[in-house]
């Protein structure tokens, strides 16, 4: 389940409005408007200063959808 | 009796540097086809029509490269061997000694093969060293069998797939034939899960492979092999003796026959993997028709465009994510003159890559200020605007291929100079009487690329509907039709150097 924090800050940063969006477990970048290989970085960067933590490189390469991305935000948020 | 000289059946068989079975010949189909009807015989035993398809591979690879089949096979082993420890190790320590073992034998062997001399050459232009340039001949195919190869390693350890339990799928996904000498560069997730499926072929797969043939054939031998013998080759041979007009149709026939060359012989490689049962990965996809040069790049030699945005970019973009934009730039330069490494060692090749770095990065710095002033004048769904981004940057992409063609930095540069200082458009309808074919060729070949491209979709589903003789008639007038326009012997395809 992805929280609506995280969904705010993914379309914040792809200027989206998120009552239009779908993000879901299975969502991957591609599908989501706007999100491309480039500004990639930007949202990663968006998510660990929203909720004040750091992921190492490896762990945000071996997430493939955003269900991943939201499970190694939740256990950062809880160490 | 009939004719056939016995004697000579060895010869065919056996290496002979100058002669590798290429893809168009008539051996070669003559061969394949023969592979095909035991291939079918043997669609009950998976391991019967797997071990064909490595005894086929093992074959053609030997025929192109003689022993250095053994460099191959060595590969294999140690990568297979790599892979599996790699699965084994329990702590990230251990999955990653495994990766650096893989990336210290994968790219030393690929370094020593391609680019010793190209250092030795480095050391003694800044006179660090008197060195001998050494003996070395590349491989035949090297640069993309190792990427596939390290795909398989990187995958595993980003935890996208697990190592195969069995060498001989492993073996056969490194040197499957169609796709051993010039990619595409397959990956392992995608192909290991298809060699133990049953073998079965749709009326729409052997539609979609036997086009995919055809359409191979015809973009190599009719149009790239065609204009760069007529054409193309006599210009950037001497720029000098031609006007810039010339020079600048000689660019844009570049473009064309780099593609045709290149797509024509993925498209014969996907083909024939198709009618083997296999799908491999898309390699181009219309890219004359891109909007800006990353749009390009999502179309050009996908395989290995995508390979280093996985492998290089993304974690280089990662570990620079602090520096934002700067970041991003600095990443996209080291990916870009890395694809340019790739393709050989030369400085022409890395500033061909440096080149798409620069366009990448500009392209990065005006995407906000883009936007807006699209919005502003809502010009987002403009087919004028569309038009015009792909002209431009289908001229920034023939002008990057200067450097990629030209035999040095000099000769690129003559071709620049020409097209600048002596234009002479007044000689373009000389052109055209004097090189008509090839005018026609090049002509047609940018109409084809730009019809829409739910006509190969609509061209499979007519042929699929044919019956199997139908199909076969049509393919034999093809390779006829092929052989009749063919202009001198098949010419090597340019992306075997690499």
């Amino acid at each position: 389940m992805i929280s609506d924090r995280l969904k705010k800050i993914i379309c914040d940063e792809l200027y989206l409005d998120p009552s239009t969006i779908e993000i879901n477990d299975e969502t991957e970048a591609p599908q989501v408007p706007g999100w491309d290989s480039l500004n990639h970085a930007n949202i990663i960067v968006a998510i660990e200063k929203d909720y004040g933590v750091r992921f190492k490189g490896l762990e945000v390469l071996k997430c493939n959808n955003v269900g991943a991305l939201q499970a190694l935000v939740d256990s950062k948020v809880s160490k | 009796m009939f004719g056939i000289d016995f004697s000579k059946i060895p010869n065919l068989l056996l290496f002979d540097p100058n002669d590798p079975l290429l893809f168009g010949s008539s051996l070669f189909f003559f061969l394949f086809f023969g592979l095909l009807v035991f291939y079918r015989q043997f669609a009950k035993s998976n391991n019967a029509r797997i071990s064909l398809l490595i005894v086929f591979s093992i074959y053609f690879y030997y025929k192109a490269s003689g022993l250095f089949l053994l460099v191959l096979i060595l590969n294999a082993v140690a990568n297979f061997l790599f892979g599996r420890e790699m699965g084994k190790a329990e702590t990230q320590g251990g999955k990653r000694l495994f990766l650096y073992l893989s990336l210290l034998f994968n790219l030393g062997v690929l370094v020593y093969f391609k680019y010793t001399n190209f250092f030795i050459q480095l050391l003694v232009d800044i006179q660090i060293g008197q060195l001998e340039l050494l003996d070395i001949i590349l491989p035949f195919g090297i640069s993309f069998y190792t990427f596939k190869s390290l795909s398989y390693i990187l995958d595993i350890y980003l935890e996208k797939m697990e190592p195969t339990k069995s060498f001989r799928d492993y073996f056969l996904f490194v040197t499957f034939f169609p796709n051993i000498l010039s990619g595409p560069i397959d990956r392992a997730v995608d192909f290991l899960p298809q060699i133990n499926k049953k073998y079965f072929l749709s009326k729409r797969d052997i539609a979609f492979g036997l086009l995919l043939i055809m359409m191979g054939l015809v973009k190599k031998i009719m149009i790239a092999d065609y204009i760069s013998l007529n054409f193309v080759d006599r210009v950037f041979d001497s720029p000098e003796r031609f006007t810039g007009v010339e020079n600048l149709l000689a660019v844009y026939g570049y473009a064309l026959q780099l593609y045709c060359d290149f797509s024509g012989y993925s498209d014969i490689a996907i083909g024939l993997a198709m009618l083997l049962g296999f799908k491999l990965m898309e390699n181009f996809n219309y890219p004359f028709k891109a909007k800006s040069i990353s749009d390009f790049w999502r179309r050009w030699h996908i395989s290995l465009s995508s390979w280093l945005l996985e492998y290089v970019f993304r974690p280089l973009q990662m570990g620079l994510r602090d520096w934002r934009k700067a970041g991003n730039i600095t990443a996209l330069i080291i990916t870009f003159v890395l694809v340019g490494f790739w393709h050989g060692a030369s400085w022409a090749f890395l500033f061909w890559g440096l080149l798409h770095g620069i366009y990448m990065a500009i392209g990065l710095l005006v995407q906000g200020p883009k936007r807006k002033f699209y919005m502003k004048y809502n010009l987002q769904n403009s087919k004028v605007l569309g038009a015009i981004q792909i002209f431009i940057t289908f001229n920034l992409v023939a002008f990057s291929f200067i450097f990629f063609r030209a035999s040095d930095f000099s000769s690129a540069v003559n071709v620049i100079k020409q097209i600048i200082l002596y234009f002479k458009p007044s000689v373009f309808i000389q052109f055209v009487e004097s090189f008509t074919p090839t005018f026609v060729l090049i002509f047609l070949g940018f109409l084809f690329h730009f019809l829409p491209s739910s006509l190969h979709e609509k061209t499979t589903e007519l042929l699929s509907k044919m019956n199997i003789f139908v199909q076969a008639i049509i393919l034999t007038i093809v390779i006829w039709l092929v052989t009749q326009v063919q202009y001198a012997d098949l010419q090597p395809f340019i992306y075997f150097q690499f």
